[in-house]
């Protein structure tokens, strides 16, 4: 009897944890299936209206030429002593392109994936995204997919034009690095689009945030300038900011840029805050999204 | 309807908007501060690029080196032309989403004296963000500073920039009828507009946006003032200044009311006003 009862219960213990483990696989192609279905439907409603899909892709080169522009005219050419010796590269026209370019990611987190639920709610369908059998964060996984996505066709626009107008020249084998740490930042980038993504339900014109946290962690990335030259107090809240080491990496590894830290202690500092961003967006989004299922303003505008 | 009707819904449409405005309080002091908080990056790109607040360069292209004053007075002139953009080429839009857009159609006044209402609510809110702007940046040393010989003729050439402005809005706000979402289109403006106008660098430091440029009423606006404020020197172009915006204001002003009665009637007869 003992034995057999002892054969009973192993059995029962391998069917609880043999089949667990193909039930979060389940569950992980359940989410993956759910976030290309929202990146899906998101570029379908995107190239719904085309004109409007053209004119994004020629926004970046228009909003990035004046900040070339200014640095050409401040030193009546392209190359800068101050610059060089600054950081280590005097050509300001590849300088601040990069820093430029990648900056997109930021405005892409805090406006595109800050937005989603908003613009859900616009559409009248927020109600049913809510009610999906998938948890929030996946749909603005989805959403971040298409605006990550985007972001490199508009980073693609930005750079053939600035190649073939002002000729940039990069190190092509410092592209994987600085791609990799782009990466790392888009992670911790995430983590601030949940945020914005939360503070919508919430406020529900969330527009005003979005544009004040933008503008200042515009001025705080050392986007078209070396960190060097912002006031201490500014220099240190740099550091706190992904978008600081995910630029400045990027440059060390294409242009060569000095740094006041190794690439280590850059990637180190760049996952700690990518793990903060994601673990404060995450929990910001689900205490506020529980608050407004209670208090019932999810549907108010 | 009679001239005194006409004025009572202009005067009813400002006091609409502007106590919209106030409504949240927030989002004025938004308009007084953040345009400022965009030129520190311009600055700092200059202190990095040049190494002190005063570029020879730039001198030779403005006649000032001062850069820092020069960004932070077209950031000032330029909010003229956002809040335009906003507030009057984006604001029917706005009706449609307030639900109220129905109700001015089917009343028995124009849309665009409802138009001129709003216009100029908008100017005064935006003048009293500005002089607010412009009294900090005389008190801080940006080496920038405000007499009443230099305030009177920039408060001309300020009146002047907006009638044709609000022309090019009104008729902005008629091609918003048309194509309904705007959002995206007005941001492209903004960044044709700081591409192709002085407002962040010297334009005629590259030969086309030189050219373009001087088709946009606040290039000439811009030199001007800079001129009276940066360089004292009023009297030599602005007989000049003041004639050429005059002119683009005549023709940004039937141009935008011609449009804007066009596109008005065609979307009437199309049936799609109300659309979203």
């Amino acid at each position: 009897m003992e034995e057999r009862a002892r054969e009973v219960e192993g059995s029962m213990s391998r069917a609880t944890i043999e089949p667990s483990r193909p039930r979060i696989l389940a569950r992980i192609s359940h989410y993956a299936v759910a976030v290309w279905a929202e990146n899906i439907k998101e570029w379908r409603l995107e190239l719904t209206y085309p004109a409007d899909f053209v004119r994004s892709l020629v926004d970046p080169v228009v909003y990035l030429l004046p900040f070339l522009l200014y640095g050409v005219a401040l030193v009546g050419g392209r190359t800068s002593e101050n610059l060089h010796r600054l950081a280590g590269t005097s050509d300001l026209v590849s300088f601040i392109t990069i820093g430029y370019v990648f900056i997109g990611f930021m405005n892409m987190a805090l406006w595109a994936m800050g937005f989603s639920l908003r613009k859900e709610q616009m559409y009248g369908t927020l109600e049913s995204v809510f009610a999906a059998p998938v948890p929030r964060w996946v749909f603005t996984m989805g959403m971040s997919m298409h605006s990550i996505l985007h972001q490199f066709l508009m980073i693609a626009a930005q750079i053939v034009f600035i190649v073939l107008v002002f000729s940039i020249r990069i190190n092509p084998l410092g592209l994987l690095p600085s791609l990799a740490m782009v990466g790392v930042m888009l992670v911790a980038l995430y983590g601030i689009g949940m945020i914005m993504a939360s503070t919508t339900l919430i406020f529900k014109q969330g527009w005003l945030i979005s544009e004040a946290l933008a503008s200042i962690l515009m001025v705080l990335t050392p986007i078209a300038y070396p960190l060097a030259v912002l006031p201490l107090f500014m220099q240190r809240a740099a550091l706190a900011v992904p978008t600081t080491y995910g630029i400045m990496t990027a440059r060390h590894f294409l242009l060569g840029e000095a740094m006041p830290f190794s690439v280590g202690a850059a990637f180190g500092r760049l996952a700690l805050l990518s793990v903060v961003w994601v673990a404060f967006g995450l929990i910001t989004f689900t205490l506020i999204d529980k608050y407004t299922r209670r208090s019932g303003t999810l549907s108010h505008y | 309807m009679t001239f005194a009707a006409t004025i009572g819904v202009i005067r009813a449409e400002m006091a609409k908007t502007i106590r919209i405005y106030l409504s949240y309080p927030i989002i004025v002091v938004f308009w007084a501060v953040f345009p400022m908080l965009w030129v520190f990056p311009f600055v700092f790109q200059g202190k990095a690029l040049v190494g002190g607040m005063s570029s020879p360069a730039f001198e030779q292209l403005t006649g000032s080196g001062n850069y820092m004053a020069f960004v932070l007075i077209g950031a000032m002139v330029s909010n003229f032309v956002f809040s335009g953009l906003w507030g009057v080429g984006n604001s029917l839009r706005e009706e449609t989403y307030w639900g109220t857009m129905e109700y001015i159609i089917a009343s028995p006044t124009s849309p665009l004296v409802i138009l001129v209402g709003k216009t100029l609510a908008e100017a005064a809110v935006t003048t009293c963000i500005v002089c607010l702007q412009a009294v900090v940046i005389s008190i801080l040393p940006f080496g920038i500073s405000f007499t009443l010989a230099k305030v009177l003729p920039v408060l001309l050439i300020v009146g002047l920039l907006m009638l044709g402005f609000y022309g090019f809005t009104i008729a902005f706000a008629g091609f918003t009828l048309l194509i309904k979402e705007a959002h995206g289109w007005i941001h492209t403006l903004e960044w044709v507009f700081f591409l192709f106008s002085p407002i962040r660098y010297p334009v005629q430091v590259n030969a086309i946006t030189q050219v373009v440029s001087t088709l946009i009423p606040l290039t000439w606006a811009l030199v001007a003032i800079r001129g009276i404020i940066l360089l004292n020197r009023n009297e030599v172009s602005l007989g000049r200044t003041v004639f050429i915006l005059l002119v683009m204001d005549a023709i940004l002003l039937v141009a935008g009311w011609l449009i804007f009665s066009w596109l008005e009637r065609k979307t009437r007869r199309d049936g799609t006003v109300g659309m979203h």
